[in-house]
């Protein structure tokens, strides 16, 4: 039954979702934006700063852990190498397509419900709160990622076009698909969670909004600390890293339950 | 049977105390009306009883199932008219149906919310959008969705405030309907008349749970019985004999009208028109007088302040 319930919420936002204009426009045209904007900054670096880049400290140690972990890039002119370079931050940088539409989707999920007063009628009925709490972070997580998935494709395609296939070999490895299909849906749940349960205990979508901000910062921190070349995912740390996330979603789908009060909710939002 | 049990329930919002120790019992099949001024504690005591929220102290069962126990079993056994209709609505009158009813076990969704559109007399406009509806229908598709379960044990707070006389009518049709179904039917309503049209026992909440009984009981309870005779020949011979009649406890003249009360109404009333007769009086019109349920109302609030 939980399956079910889970679903049928699932396919309620889907429809809510898609009626609003706004909302598709962020799903399909943001994600684009952040891919092309990828794109655009490989391009800049390797047309305009070139092998001079790699001179700056803070890509020096990036490149050092880059070549550590794939032997075969110092094999190329430093230009190349860092295009590799700033190439392999896509996966990271690609969180970002999850964690905005996280902000923008999920923080209206409880709120819409209270100030449409339908929460009241949802709550009388047999859902329980993990159900409906968990039937709306998938109902934007699954776009979310599918829409990711979708950018990396294109992102793919760009770097080919753009003549830069023969660097792919270098930048597709294990850490990427570790990253793509195990990384980005953990964060992307974990995202939509909080932004739930911000939403939840917010008094307007405004203040969930301001409150699920700072679920952004940490994936930020994360491109930072990987650019600057404090820490290189290797295939292990980055199946460790994803695994720990997965533990995370659960964690917080039990926080999310609990930080639910219905009685608050219901009582005080007016 | 009782199927609703309220024992002790108490419910405090930090020092504000909304409901303060309230018992009482609802037989299946019966509709209770709740009544009270605003802020007296009725949509409280409907959420502590609908196991939306926790009661401070006390307790309640709804059938078989405690309303701070089985909240899933609970919710399959009750349906629930919240005081504003809450749709979603951007989607059609038969989306928003068929996804409450997806929380329910067992239901033939499609065929279900056919039957309750229909019932409600929303069956053509199914695809409009809930935010074309106009308030009576927003009213009518609220309570299809809290019968699409088929539950026996119906909430409705406040089914017909801020309808129009025509739609409150059919509202009260409605639950009319229902009630005739067997249905138990705990209705929380500021009209007195539609409680007393409606219900088979009124309950007064100020906080407190003032009174519970039938409207019948309540007025006997609050006020004497008051027959009324009105004579086409008012005057003092006939008022004279009344006075003689040892059963006459109060006796006063309002124009054409003698107002009694008597020891036993129901046994009194022949002798005493047989006297009325005897002493020439003509009567026209022999009665009962019905004080308003809104004056006994007015008389617990009063008494209350």
């Amino acid at each position: 039954m939980s399956r079910k319930r889970i679903i049928n919420v699932l396919l309620k936002e889907w429809q809510f979702l898609f009626t609003d204009i706004n909302s598709v426009l962020l799903v399909t045209l943001v994600p684009l934006l952040i891919v092309g904007q990828l794109i655009l900054y490989v391009w800049l670096g390797a047309t305009f700063a070139g092998e001079s880049a790699l001179n700056i400290n803070i890509f020096q140690n990036a490149l050092a852990n880059l070549q550590s972990a794939t032997p075969t890039v110092a094999a190329l002119s430093g230009s190349e190498q860092f295009q590799v370079l700033l190439l392999s931050q896509f996966n990271l940088f690609m969180l970002l397509i999850p964690l905005m539409i996280a902000v923008s989707v999920a923080t209206f999920s409880i709120v819409d419900e209270k100030l449409s007063g339908s929460l009241e009628a949802l709550l009388a009925t047999p859902v329980k709160t993990w159900e409906l709490l968990l039937g709306k972070a998938l109902a934007g997580a699954i776009p979310a990622l599918m829409v990711t998935w979708i950018c990396a494709g294109v992102f793919l395609l760009a770097v080919a076009i753009m003549g830069w296939g023969y660097l792919l070999g270098m930048v597709v490895t294990p850490v990427w698909f570790i990253s793509l299909f195990l990384f980005t849906p953990a964060v992307t749940v974990l995202s939509f969670l909080l932004g739930v349960i911000g939403s939840s205990r917010a008094r307007d979508a405004k203040g969930a909004q301001n409150l699920v901000v700072f679920v952004v910062l940490p994936v930020l921190a994360l491109i930072t600390i990987q650019v600057t070349g404090i820490i290189w995912f290797t295939t292990l740390s980055a199946l460790l890293l994803a695994l720990g996330i997965v533990l995370a979603d659960v964690i917080v789908l039990r926080i999310a339950v609990r930080l639910f009060q219905r009685e608050s909710i219901i009582v005080q939002w007016r | 049977m009782k199927i609703i049990e309220a024992c002790h329930l108490t419910k405090k919002f930090g020092e504000l105390t909304a409901v303060e120790d309230l018992s009482l019992t609802v037989e299946q099949g019966e509709v209770l009306g709740f009544l009270g001024p605003n802020g007296a504690g009725k949509t409280t005591t409907i959420r502590m009883l609908s196991g939306i929220i926790s009661p401070t102290s006390g307790y309640a069962w709804i059938g078989d199932y405690r309303t701070d126990g089985e909240i899933e079993h609970l919710h399959e056994s009750i349906g629930l008219l919240t005081e504003t209709p809450g749709f979603y609505e951007k989607l059609s009158a038969r989306r928003n149906l068929e996804f409450f009813a997806g929380f329910y076990p067992n239901i033939e969704i499609k065929a279900r919310v056919e039957k309750y559109l229909k019932t409600m007399g929303l069956w053509e406009r199914r695809q409009s959008r809930v935010g074309t509806f106009s308030k009576g229908m927003k009213q009518r598709l609220a309570l299809a969705r809290a019968l699409l379960h088929e539950p026996k044990v119906l909430f409705l707070d406040e089914p017909t405030a801020g309808l129009d006389p025509e739609a409150a009518r059919e509202v009260r049709e409605l639950v009319k309907k229902l009630s005739s179904e067997g249905r138990t039917i705990f209705l929380s309503t500021h009209n007195l008349t539609e409680a007393e049209q409606l219900c088979h026992r009124i309950a007064v909440i100020r906080t407190k749970l003032l009174a519970v009984d039938s409207g019948q009981n309540l007025r006997h309870r609050f006020f004497r019985r008051e027959a009324v005779i009105r004579l086409d020949n008012p005057g003092g011979t006939v008022v004279e004999a009344v006075k003689k009649l040892a059963f006459v406890e109060d006796l006063r003249e309002e124009a054409d009208r003698l107002v009694l009360v008597l020891s036993e109404p129901d046994k009194n009333r022949p002798e005493l028109v047989n006297a009325i007769v005897g002493a020439g009086g003509r009567i026209l019109e022999v009665s009962e007088r019905e004080h308003p349920l809104e004056e006994i109302y007015l008389k617990l609030m009063r008494e209350e302040k």
